[in-house]
């Protein structure tokens, strides 16, 4: 059964965390020193507390469906004054009362929005809203989708299925000079010297022609241009691989073994049908 | 937010059910009030579309009293009629560049031709046409919602059945007398194979050609769905296509594809994955396309399987609905691409030249058509020995006309 990481925690797979990091790792320029900072479905704040370090605004507002999540996020990120919002941003009087909550202060600032497009029912009364901030108010969005056509399993709780088509039809929504990013899966390797990894920040990320996105980026607004390019990994838990690997190999040849016996044996059983129904003429 | 979908009519075509799943998606899921306006004179009964019953249905004359927000034409001959509408917006939505719908020497073509470059922002239904049209006018919007599917009727199956030793069954659908649709070099690559194949042919008249296994009339969707299930392969070699749904359709149910490199495949065919590409005017080489899947069950159950994970990642008319829904407050945001005054009147006078144009090449076609008896005979006394035959009376009939032509004098 696949599990979903719809919601990320500590316990979050090492990748998908890592992804998720990464996103607020390409906003932290923009967040550091903005106005206001908004994270529209902040979720529980782990990924964003990791990412941004000391990089924060002014002013931070928390927004999610959930309010737990949204308190969790304040404790996360060691906001204690930052602002909290319940709201499903699919409902037009939700987005009314965000919208009046950003522009209480002035100013403008940046909001992040990863991974929640797909979980509404309509994302048309938000995009209305975030190109109305970027056009009028000053405030920057960056924006993530998931690349659902490249996988293989259907995601349950995403609404709306989002890959390089879809992309295209967002951005033609989008003012002209907004800014397009793939996030791209990597794969590497580095040295440990005497136990200690030492200073690998500056990993080096080798081309591909035609790079597959996993997921999809989009900025728009005044600072959209202000995005650079950034990679993250981590050391790979080899031993857990391992052992994962290796029972799936085991497994398998248990239940090949198996299937070669069970065969035989209704092969057998026929046989034996067989010579039972030519008895029986006979 | 109040639009106006300007149809030409309400018959059974591809192009209105896309617009009718739209307005229907538009009204039920966003709060918009959508209305079809008529572009024409209705003389024949309306196709039922499902769900049009939300969806008010006015003339021409009671439209024009009316305020839209946005006023959209969706065929090119609608674009004169939507024009005359009052709206803060006019927009198109452009669901082929229609203009290679015709011949070259049909006058329909230039006047389809001419409504693409109008200064009119345009929604579009492929990446391709949407490329096609920044390229002819860049300052204009170009906005891009891909048709949906309806998941309910052609739902994705669990997984693509395996099929190890039955005949290649091949569903070729498309009117064979439509000459883009290539529906008869589709047949005749079927019979060109050697393998064990069933063919079906579905057509608007339901007529058989040579080598099909079993012809069939109009279908409904749900029948069309129930075909392509029972389906390994469609096969269309189309020469003219906007997003080509047919084999995106069979994906759903499990079928692959064999078509030609026609436009709209590249939003979701690959070579090799999902299905095969082969070349125009190639029956050789789409026969053993075919005859690869027929005896290679492998490969053909790879592709099968391939196609139905594309399909699951294909929007719903749910989704392609909220996409409309954004389009259409994108372009309430955009000002006009450019001043439109005097466009309809330019556009009427184009269609008066169409429609003369058009009389012209029916009466040329229709003499034509009377004089090649005598052309035949001609040609046939051209030939000796019946030229030297006619030699003599040929003489004889030109002096008696140059007589005549004489008294008259």
């Amino acid at each position: 059964m696949p599990e979903w990481q719809e919601r990320l925690t500590r316990d979050t797979h090492p990748t998908i965390r890592i992804e998720h990091e990464l996103r607020y790792r390409l906003t932290a320029p923009l967040v550091r020193g903005a106005a206001t900072w908004c994270d529209l479905g902040c979720g529980t704040g782990v990924a964003a507390a990791a990412a941004l370090g000391d990089a924060r605004a002014a002013r931070v507002v928390l927004v999610d469906l959930e309010p737990d999540a949204a308190a969790q996020a304040v404790a996360e990120l060691g906001a204690a004054r930052a602002e909290t919002l319940t709201a499903d941003l699919s409902d037009e009087t939700d987005l009314a009362s965000l919208r009046e909550l950003l522009l209480r202060a002035d100013g403008g600032g940046v909001i992040s929005c990863f991974e929640v497009v797909e979980h509404l029912r309509t994302f048309v009364p938000l995009l209305e809203l975030l190109i109305d901030l970027a056009g009028e108010h000053d405030y920057t969005t960056v924006l993530s989708v998931p690349n659902d056509a490249f996988g293989t399993i259907e995601n349950p709780y995403h609404l709306t299925m989002w890959g390089e088509g879809a992309l295209e039809e967002l951005r033609r929504m989008l003012p002209r000079d907004h800014v397009a990013a793939a996030q791209v899966p990597v794969s590497g390797s580095a040295f440990v010297i005497d136990g200690s990894a030492g200073d690998n920040s500056a990993l080096t990320v080798a081309q591909r022609p035609s790079p597959v996105a996993s997921h999809f980026i989009v900025a728009f607004g005044p600072r959209a241009a202000e995005l650079r390019g950034v990679a993250a990994a981590e050391m790979t838990d080899l031993e857990g691989q391992r052992n994962w690997e290796r029972q799936r190999e085991a497994n398998l040849a248990f239940h090949e073994e198996e299937l070669a016996e069970l065969r035989d044996y209704v092969h057998d059983l026929e046989r034996r049908l067989d010579a039972g129904a030519s008895g029986d003429d006979a | 937010m109040r639009v106006a979908f300007v149809v030409n009519d309400l018959q059974l075509s591809g192009g209105v059910g896309v617009v009718v799943q739209h307005a229907r998606q538009l009204v039920s899921r966003h709060g918009f009030e959508v209305e079809l306006v008529l572009a024409r004179e209705q003389d024949e009964p309306d196709w039922r579309y499902p769900g049009l019953e939300d969806v008010p249905v006015r003339a021409m004359p009671s439209a024009r009293g009316e305020r839209y927000d946005i006023v959209v034409a969706t065929w090119w001959e609608t674009v004169a009629a939507s024009l005359e509408l009052d709206a803060r917006r006019h927009a198109y939505f452009v669901q082929s560049l229609e203009d290679r719908f015709y011949r070259p020497d049909q006058p329909d073509r230039l006047g389809a031709a001419l409504t693409h470059d109008l200064p009119l922002h345009v929604i579009t239904e492929a990446r391709w046409i949407a490329d096609t049209l920044d390229e002819l006018y860049p300052e204009r919007r170009c906005l891009l919602v891909r048709n949906g599917v309806d998941k309910a009727v052609f739902a994705p199956l669990e997984t693509a059945p395996i099929r190890r030793t039955e005949p290649l069954r091949i569903l070729v659908e498309g009117d064979a007398d439509v000459w883009f649709k290539g529906v008869g070099e589709a047949v005749a690559a079927t019979r060109a194979m050697t393998a064990p194949r069933h063919v079906t042919l579905v057509s608007r008249s339901g007529a058989a050609l040579d080598g099909v296994d079993r012809a069939l009339g109009r279908q409904t969707a749900e029948q069309m769905s129930a075909l392509y299930a029972e389906s390994d392969v469609v096969l269309k070699l189309s020469r003219v296509e906007g997003m080509f749904g047919p084999p995106l359709e069979g994906f759903h149910r499990g079928a692959t594809c064999v078509v030609t490199a026609v436009t709209g495949h590249e939003e979701y065919v690959e070579h090799g994955f999902n299905g095969l590409i082969v070349e125009w005017d190639d029956e050789r080489g789409t026969a053993r396309a075919l005859d690869t899947l027929a005896t290679d069950r492998a490969l053909l159950h790879l592709l099968r399987a391939n196609a139905l994970q594309t399909a699951r990642a294909w929007p719903s008319w749910e989704q392609a609905g909220t996409m409309m829904a954004g389009a259409l407050h994108a372009l309430a945001r955009a000002p006009e691409a450019a001043p439109l005054d005097g466009a309809a009147a330019a556009l009427a006078t184009a269609r008066a030249a169409i429609e003369s144009q058009a009389m012209r090449v029916a009466e040329r076609d229709r003499l034509r058509y009377r004089v090649a008896g005598l052309a035949a005979f001609e040609r046939v006394i051209e030939r000796p020995p019946l030229r030297w035959i006619a030699a003599g009376p040929r003489a004889l009939w030109s002096a008696a006309r140059r007589a005549k032509a004489r008294r008259r004098r």
